[in-house]
């Protein structure tokens, strides 16, 4: 994003200082606050690289500014981030970007706000116990390589665990 | 930190090696035998949980699951040994994160108290490749070699949860890192590592564009550089490479054709196992044709 449609972003917006208390309350919420803004983290960051939209400086930015309804929805930017971690390499604060897209993504899912299929994924470990299907196929070839049998998972123990205090 | 043994490890293969990808754990047992590793099954394993899906739903959660795998084998006291990146990722960050932590560590046995059990932090986390270069050496990879698989050019592909993020892995330079191209020449292959070697898979990236843009990217790289094929240690990434290879290649109207191969994979040929006993013929993107120069 060039600097005057960076500008133009910051002038649209209220800021919104309550978004940092807000996102505080999750892990990691917190590290966006010992930005400052150098860049680092872009140059080798996958996702930038391959799309003009996606810039991690400028989601801590909107993170510090406290952009919520652009930041905090299905269809935000942060959805497209790799998971790479190549940014907490080069950030000389110890941001870890990525650490505060995914305390990001966690607000979003408490607010029903997450694409579909983070849901749809993580409710089938609590399910199965596991994030893959258990086919008869997959049975079988085990059963031809001499591999064990899969037993049971404990999901009632997953579910108890799971649950706030 | 209390180490029984060097030499046992206890195996989380994780939910897509088990159902999926059951070739690669086969691979995996057969292999790590001959060098010498003695891998110890438990009991009660559930998914690591996915550093992708599962972290964005609620990180507490996240840490929790993983912190009651991690307790599993904190009860046998062996090392836990992974042998996907993603589980390594999960794993590896939640064991440093709790141990680093004890607030954190604090809360989470809180939760884990309801099943009757504690994370205690006396165990390590480490993928199996970094197992089998501080614990055996590349050395002992080659002397375990029957069929040297020489001629064989493989494309390096790191995958990213290896190496980073860095402060949590500890495995290797996350820039300029070497293991991998030195298991390869244990075994007689000849690594390539090209300007695309460390680019991500995208798999966790839920855009379609940027993904298909990096797969195509690393997969013409490797074809320019006349690799015979890609050699990777993770089930996720095989994932992105070897089905979406097919799917990409019709759409762009592209031949392909780079076949996938996971490490142990090519260590059990190298060991003497045929192409069937490690799941060749499973791949969608064929491989067998490459193989039959060195099998030969
Ligand atoms: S590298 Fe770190 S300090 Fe610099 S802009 Fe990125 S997050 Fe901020
Ligand atoms: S983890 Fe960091 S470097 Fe990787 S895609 Fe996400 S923001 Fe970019």
């Amino acid at each position: 994003m060039s600097s005057d449609k960076q500008a133009q972003t910051v002038k649209k917006h209220k800021l919104n200082f309550a978004f940092r208390e807000k996102l505080g309350t999750f892990a990691e919420g917190f590290r966006h606050n010992y930005c400052y803004q150098c860049g680092a983290c872009v140059a080798d960051c996958p996702a930038s690289n391959y799309s003009k939209e996606f810039n991690p400086r400028l989601i801590i930015l909107k993170a510090l500014l406290g952009f919520e309804d652009e930041l905090i929805k299905p269809d935000s930017e942060i959805w497209s981030c790799t998971n790479c971690y190549t940014c907490s390499e080069r950030c000389p604060q110890d941001v870890r970007p990525v650490d505060v897209i995914i305390a990001l993504k966690n607000m979003c899912y408490s607010e029903g706000k997450a694409p579909e299929l983070i849901g749809h994924i993580s409710d089938t470990v609590l399910v199965t116990g596991v994030t893959t299907k258990i086919t008869s196929l997959s049975e079988r070839r085990r059963q031809e390589l001499g591999l064990p049998p899969i037993k049971g998972y404990p999901v009632d123990e997953i579910k108890k665990i799971i649950e706030a205090d | 930190m209390t180490y029984k043994s060097i030499g046992k490890y206890i195996p989380f293969f994780g939910c897509m090696m088990t159902t999926k990808y059951p070739w690669f754990e086969a691979a995996v047992r057969k292999t790590a035998a001959k060098i010498g590793m003695e891998l110890i099954d438990i009991d009660g394993f559930t998914c690591c949980p996915d550093p992708i899906y599962y972290q964005a739903r609620d990180k507490m959660e996240w840490y929790t699951i993983a912190a009651r795998n991690i307790s599993l084998a904190e009860d046998l006291g062996y090392d836990l040994i992974t042998t996907c990146s993603g589980c390594t990722a999960t794993l590896s960050e939640v064991n440093l994160a709790l141990k680093e932590d004890p607030g954190l560590k604090a809360k989470v046995n809180e939760r884990l108290k309801k099943i009757g059990r504690e994370f205690k932090g006396s165990i390590n986390v480490r993928h199996a490749v970094t197992v089998i270069r501080d614990d055996f050496g590349f050395e002992q990879v080659t002397k375990t070699v029957t069929r040297p698989l020489e001629g064989l050019k493989v494309a390096v592909h790191y995958g990213c949860h290896l190496l980073k993020p860095s402060r949590v892995m500890r495995v290797d330079d996350p820039n300029h890192p070497t293991i991998l191209e030195n298991l390869l020449k244990a075994i007689g292959a000849e690594p390539i590592h090209h300007d695309k070697t460390m680019l991500c898979c995208g798999k966790a990236c839920m855009s379609d564009a940027i993904p298909e843009q990096m797969i195509m990217d690393i997969l013409e790289t490797i074809k320019s550089r006349e690799a015979d094929c890609m050699g990777l240690i993770c089930p996720t990434c095989f994932d992105q490479f070897d089905i979406r290879q097919i799917i990409l290649g019709r759409k762009h109207k592209k031949k392909l054709d780079v076949p996938i191969i996971y490490y142990f994979q090519l260590l059990g040929l190298a060991q003497g196992l045929n192409t069937k006993d490690v799941g060749l013929q499973m791949h969608k993107v064929k491989a067998d044709q490459i193989f039959e120069k060195v099998l030969a």
